[in-house]
């Protein structure tokens, strides 16, 4: 190790090389890793790669730290590689509407200085002001609004990623339309920093609405909310977030109610006041108590609410299921914790299928589990699959964060063996043991 | 290409025949002429065999067959493709998915449809239309491409400015893989994928990571308005200038196509659409969704492009004239037919902002090889198609029109812009590919590419740069495809 660190601290200066007790802030799944090395460039960043790959030890992409969760246990913390020093808003051209942005800028300053110029990047992510682009797209983050503008998937246009061995490859462009190569944006969204280190990033950006609004309907029941939703999304109105709120999750926003529904929507003025029109005689029979306008900081404080339902969740799962499932499968799954006595919190994006589960931390590791194999077996039987967000290191060490990928598994891996042949890249946290 | 002795041919005729059935399979030199090329005329190659099968488990036979004999094997679609890239360009099997062609499954409530790849693209939006639901990406061969087809090209289209491309509307695939002929599930019916985004990889991989045999696409619902204003311009680069002028005013309009003055002319003269003959170019733009508020967005429209110097900006009255406008740009292709016995379409991509100044390389550099070029294209995304005419029984105009085409590319990747939009890199723009990418980029790209294909079969010879030669492929007499001459498609 001595040796690598020498490396390390020749290539990026020792400033920017930690070990010992200032690693605390980098312990992964209650790991300490044995370096964090904070590069200044493109070509220092494939410079510490190469530099990990000949010592054989394991590198882990770090932005914001914010999604570093999301994973098994590493089986060796190796090489914390942290892109903080990669945080400049590269080019924004509004006329094209895309903007290039090293992988380290946060997105929160990101969308600030897009702001200024009338634009942004439609993506409303929890965390915003730690989350870095890098992590974004590596952890294909997104919120409410995913429900009209889509997610990275839908707006990340190029990258600049170092590879395993070392090299800098460049994927997809700058222009909104390209069909040229292979789509590599496509392969790195998702995919936890095990096949290549984001170093700069090219999104399509959109302009800013007019006018915003965020409107709730409170119901008796969750089920109630959950026929308001389908009926909105069989109407006419584009609304740009249609999200349902158990009674735990609206508690958190300051809501009353067993089933909330929380419709975002935008565009010039007129719009926004005829869909705000219609949406409340839309609710109205169908069983709304009340429909409010909410402040505009209950915005950003929607995509984690149910993280936010209890001082200390035991694990936060989100569940990919079809729309029409959402409202059954957050009822099975409070039903199911319940019925061990734990409490749960859910939110989700309705028109999507994204559903998000908080679990209360009040009983020993065990009946934790339980309930956790019981949510994802819930949303197996709905057609979709499970991801453990976040959990103690005793949930984990029980439960997989990860669903069985079934026969896609080994091109997975395969994708995986061909780019990263020596696993150099965040070994043993992802899919089908990548 | 492989020569194969005849009673070899004969016995895995007989072979291929026992999986699809007699009736599919071809194997004659007569037969197969017809899959020599695809919309691009320019390359041709000849299969050993075409085969249709119906179901996966067809192609998966098909599949391990060819594995088995180390024959390459290519699936095609309608081959309306503009960049050869369905061509068996090493000889082989044609898998046609012409005859799995079965919108499988609607789901209105989840937004989804399942479809066999030989659909034709426009007939899903036809059968999910009578529910107000429509597939949004619309290429204008959409009367006669295949979603399968789609999805190798990741195709976009008119609407993709505001709707996205083809793979902004796929959720899963079920593939058979090159290597063994498995059946395998990219993706599925929910938004969010388990691991990394297959789907979402294959998708534009132009049918070299295996054969689509089902496909999950997003279906939209229809919007509630539709608005389309004709803005007209006596210069070019004031209709460059409007396209940045809308954007600027914070306005995704659903499509923004530009129309030059030599399209204009061919249009009118064939069509008579109400274009004004005497304009150095036009805009044909389209905003769509809520009825409430559209006014507004129209008039910001108009006066971006009064501003930016239009002499005259009309808003279709009614839905016939709407028609009529969209009836001169999607006929441009045809229209050309009465000004030059051939064109070659090109399919560069810019920044928006540097429209002004690529047109007027464009022109420069054409003019340069002693051609003309009319433009038609997607504005709004800066997707270029320059159409460069020529008379392929003049001597020496091909390789002309070929010269300038590559330069044009250059000038497009110099600005920052790509090589290919929508129409795909094939065989035509392989020893393009070093144009934008590293050596060191397309290794990572071949890496991915043995992921899935192992072996190499599945369609070898596309979009990586070769010094190989491909046979008989190279620029030859253009001749309209048969899809073409029935009136079927256009290329852009």
């Amino acid at each position: 190790m001595e040796a690598l660190l020498e490396k390390l601290r020749a290539t990026v200066g020792a400033a920017h090389v930690l070990t010992g007790i200032d690693l605390s802030p980098f312990v992964v799944d209650g790991r300490t890793p044995e370096a964090a090395v904070f590069p200044g460039t493109t070509e220092e960043v494939a410079a510490v790669v190469q530099q990990a790959a000949a010592a054989g030890t394991p590198v882990i992409p770090w932005g914001g730290g914010t999604a570093v969760a999301v994973g098994e246990p590493p089986p060796r913390a190796g090489l914390i590689l942290g892109l903080r020093r990669l945080d400049r808003l590269i080019e924004h051209e509004p006329g094209d509407l895309t903007a290039t942005i090293q992988a380290g800028l946060t997105f929160g300053a990101l969308q600030a200085a897009l702001r200024e110029r009338g634009q942004w990047l439609s993506l409303d992510p929890p965390d915003a002001g730690r989350a870095t682009v890098g992590g974004l797209i590596t952890s294909n983050a997104s919120g409410p609004r995913r429900h009209l503008y889509g997610t990275v998937r839908d707006l990340l246009i190029g990258l600049t990623v170092v590879t395993a061995d070392g090299a800098v490859v460049r994927g997809g462009g700058k222009v909104v339309k390209n069909v040229a190569g292979y789509d590599l944006p496509k392969l790195f969204i998702g995919s936890h920093g095990t096949l290549g280190i984001v170093v700069e990033a090219t999104f399509k950006l959109r302009p800013l609405p007019d006018a915003e609004r965020l409107v709730a309907a409170r119901f008796d029941r969750l089920k109630d909310a959950g026929v308001a939703a389908r009926a909105l999304l069989a109407s006419d109105l584009i609304p740009n977030a249609v999200e349902l709120l158990d009674a735990a999750a609206a508690a958190a926003l300051g809501l009353e109610g067993a089933g909330t529904l929380v419709v975002g929507l935008d565009g010039v003025a007129e719009q926004v006041q005829w869909q705000a029109a219609e949406l409340a005689s839309l609710l109205e029979p169908l069983g709304a108590r009340s429909v409010v306008t909410l402040p505009p900081p209950s915005w950003t404080r929607l995509a984690g609410l149910a993280r936010e339902a209890f001082a200390s969740p035991a694990a936060l799962v989100t569940l990919s299921v079809l729309p029409t499932l959402v409202v059954d499968t957050m009822e099975q799954a409070a039903a199911a914790a319940r019925q061990r006595g734990l409490a749960s919190a859910w939110t989700a994006h309705a028109g999507v299928g994204a559903v998000t589960g908080a679990l209360l931390a009040d009983r020993e590791a065990a009946a934790v589990a339980t309930v956790l194999a019981e949510w994802r077996a819930i949303a197996r039987a709905s057609g979709g699959h499970a991801t453990l967000a976040w959990a103690p290191l005793a949930v984990k060490s029980q439960v997989p964060v990860w669903d069985d990928a079934g026969p896609a598994a080994r091109i997975m891996q395969r994708i995986k063996a061909q780019l990263d042949p020596h696993n150099v890249l965040n070994p043993g946290r992802f899919v089908a043991g990548i | 290409m492989t020569t194969l002795a005849a009673d070899r041919k004969s016995a895995l005729r007989r072979e291929l025949a026992a999986i699809v059935g007699p009736g599919g399979v071809l194997s004659e030199p007569d037969e197969l002429l017809v899959y020599e090329s695809d919309g691009l005329t320019l390359f041709r190659a000849l299969a050993d065999f075409v085969v249709f099968p119906t179901s996966a488990e067809h192609v998966a036979s098909v599949v391990r067959l060819a594995n088995r004999e180390q024959m390459p094997f290519v699936a095609r679609g309608a081959g309306t493709g503009l960049s050869g890239g369905c061509l068996p360009a090493e000889g082989g099997i044609v898998i046609s998915m012409m005859r799995m062609n079965r919108v499988l499954e609607v789901d209105y409530d989840n937004q989804i449809a399942v479809v066999e790849p030989g659909l034709v693209n426009l007939h899903l939006s036809a059968a999910v239309g009578p529910h107000g639901f429509y597939y949004a990406p619309d290429p204008s061969s959409q009367q006669a491409c295949t979603i399968g087809g789609n999805i190798a090209n990741n195709s976009g289209g008119p609407h993709t400015l505001k709707y996205g491309v083809t793979v902004n509307h796929v959720l899963g695939l079920e593939v058979v893989l090159p290597e063994d002929g498995s059946i395998v599930w990219l993706g599925g019916r929910t938004r969010d994928c388990l691991g990394y985004d297959l789907a979402g990889v294959f998708v534009g991989s132009e049918g070299t990571f295996g054969v689509a045999t089902k496909i999950v696409v997003r279906i939209l619902r229809k919007p509630q308005a539709v608005k389309t204003v004709l803005a007209v311009f006596d210069r070019v680069d004031q209709a460059s200038a409007a396209v940045s002028a809308i954007i600027a005013r914070g306005l995704v309009p659903a499509a923004v196509e530009m129309i030059d003055q030599l399209t204009i002319q061919a249009v009118e003269d064939a069509f008579s659409c109400g274009y004004p003959r005497d304009a150095a170019a036009a805009l044909l733009i389209e905003i769509d969704g809520l009825r409430a508020g559209m006014d507004l967005q129209a008039e910001r429209i108009v006066a971006a492009c009064r501003e930016s110097g239009a002499r005259e900006v009309r808003t279709a009255a009614d839905e016939s004239e709407r028609q009529l406008l969209w009836k001169g740009r999607k006929s441009a292709f045809g229209a050309y037919g009465r000004v030059s016995p051939a064109y070659m379409v090109m399919d560069g991509v810019i920044p928006r902002t540097r429209l002004p100044y690529v047109l007027g390389r464009v022109n420069e550099i054409v003019a340069a090889h002693g051609l003309r070029v009319g433009n038609v294209f997607h504005a709004g995304d800066g997707n270029l198609h320059p159409n460069i005419l020529y008379d392929p029984r003049r001597p020496g105009e091909e390789a002309r029109v070929v010269a300038a085409g590559a330069a044009i590319m250059k000038v497009c990747a110099e600005v920052g812009g790509s090589i290919s939009g929508e129409h795909g890199i094939g065989l035509e723009k392989v020893d393009f590919m070093p144009f934008i990418f590293s050596a060191a980029d397309l290794a990572f790209m071949q890496r991915l590419k043995t992921a899935f294909n192992p072996t190499g079969l599945c369609n070898p010879g596309k979009v990586f740069p070769t010094r190989k030669s491909c046979g008989e492929a190279g620029p030859v007499a253009y001749r309209p495809h048969p899809i073409e001459e029935r009136g079927l498609a256009q290329r852009f």
